[in-house]
């Protein structure tokens, strides 16, 4: 399996199949952190940039592949708050931004409105300590289960379980943050 | 067309272009003999076919460099091929493993490191001291320390003479500085990789 996943970064047709199943949730996981259109494209194209580099450290056998891809768009999202992706030669090669229409502005800049109760619950969240603030945030916000969210993150579940439970104790106040499932 | 329609031909582009790259890795890999590090810095070189049916197991002889060059003719004997290689002053470990096999990684540690790519494999002090060529293996004394380990692992399909893409053995062979671990057998899923295109052993390999 992991050759099959591997497969992914060198043929275009399993990869086609693999950017049509996550397109639209890269997209969302993306607009509900990010509120300009023209960054969430860059980050779109960037993310599965990293998918092609990151494919063979995928296993099937350990997770979903959602909460994989989550992991990966993470780290691309916090390599593009360091900036550290401006360095990456592909990132000026592959630039989600140039490859916007109008109408595609009007759509990303829709769904990034309909994230909007999303990132209003992302600052609330910003005062919790780094560690509980991912798990809440793939559990609340990205519907991931917690097996999933530690996945993503690469910690043991019952660290995601325990840090979880510290973050909604701090949140209980804040809508949004109570959704998501226990599992 | 939308964003994400043009967003996903310029990656296909890319993927292409990646295949073709691994394409072309894998015959150089194949025609050098060179090491790819697979797991965690094991140099794997799969070889299509190998026809030789002379008698003993296996040659070792002395280059007027000073290197040593060994001719695996049949897998067995590795015990022996140890005892030759020590009488010329290379401490090895030889293991012949069964098909879908090869010996887990870890196994002590490893000269070059755990490092990844091909292009950093072949620069290590592994891929200088062990490197097999369409000629043989090729140790390399100047680059074995004492206390270092020349490790070589071969893996042999049982069926040689189907005509089907298959590998047919393959071949790792690394430095150890320090104790070695004996060999413990895991599966091998790249074994099933035959590599170039639509599964086809590379051209002239």
């Amino acid at each position: 399996m992991r050759r099959k996943q591997a497969e992914i970064a060198t043929d275009p047709v399993a990869f086609e199949a693999f950017y049509r199943r996550h397109v639209d949730a890269v997209t969302r996981f993306l607009a509900r952190r990010v509120d300009d259109p023209h960054t969430v494209a860059d980050l779109v194209a960037e993310v599965f940039v990293a998918v092609l580099d990151s494919a063979q450290t995928y296993r099937s056998g350990l997770g979903s592949e959602i909460a994989w891809l989550y992991g990966v768009a993470r780290n691309t999202l916090s390599a593009e708050r360091r900036r550290a992706f401006r360095e990456s030669r592909l990132a000026d090669r592959l630039n989600g931004r140039r490859l916007l229409d109008s109408d595609d502005l009007v759509r990303l800049e829709e769904r990034i409105d309909a994230e909007s109760h999303a990132r209003r619950a992302f600052e609330a969240m910003a005062e919790l300590p780094e560690g509980e603030r991912a798990v809440i945030e793939l559990v609340a916000l990205d519907q991931l289960t917690v097996a999933e969210a530690a996945q993503a993150l690469g910690i043991r579940q019952g660290t995601a379980r325990v840090r979880l439970h510290r973050a909604r104790r701090v949140l209980r106040a804040v809508p949004f943050v109570m959704g998501g499932t226990t599992r | 067309m939308s964003f994400e329609e043009r967003l996903l031909m310029e990656l296909k582009t890319e993927v292409a272009a990646r295949g073709e790259r691994r394409r072309r890795t894998t015959v150089r890999r194949l025609f050098a003999g060179a090491a790819v590090a697979g797991l965690a810095a094991a140099a794997a070189v799969a070889v299509p076919l190998l026809t030789g049916t002379e008698r003993p197991a296996y040659a070792v002889s002395e280059n007027a460099d000073g290197t040593i060059r060994v001719q695996i003719k049949e897998f067995r004997d590795a015990d022996r091929l140890e005892g030759d290689l020590k009488r010329m002053g290379i401490t090895a470990d030889v293991s012949y493993t069964p098909p879908g096999k090869r010996c887990q990684s870890n196994r002590g540690r490893v000269l070059g490191g755990e490092s990844a790519t091909p292009e950093e494999w072949d620069k290590s002090p592994s891929a200088k001291a062990v490197r097999m060529t369409r000629h043989g293996i090729y140790i390399d004394p100047a680059h074995v320390a004492a206390g270092q380990t020349v490790v070589m692992e071969f893996a042999e399909n049982d069926d040689q003479t189907s005509d089907e893409p298959q590998v047919r053995w393959q071949f790792v062979g690394l430095v150890i500085d320090g104790p070695v671990k004996p060999c413990v057998l895991v599966d091998d899923p790249l074994w099933y990789d035959v590599g170039g295109p639509e599964g086809q052993p590379p051209a002239g390999s």
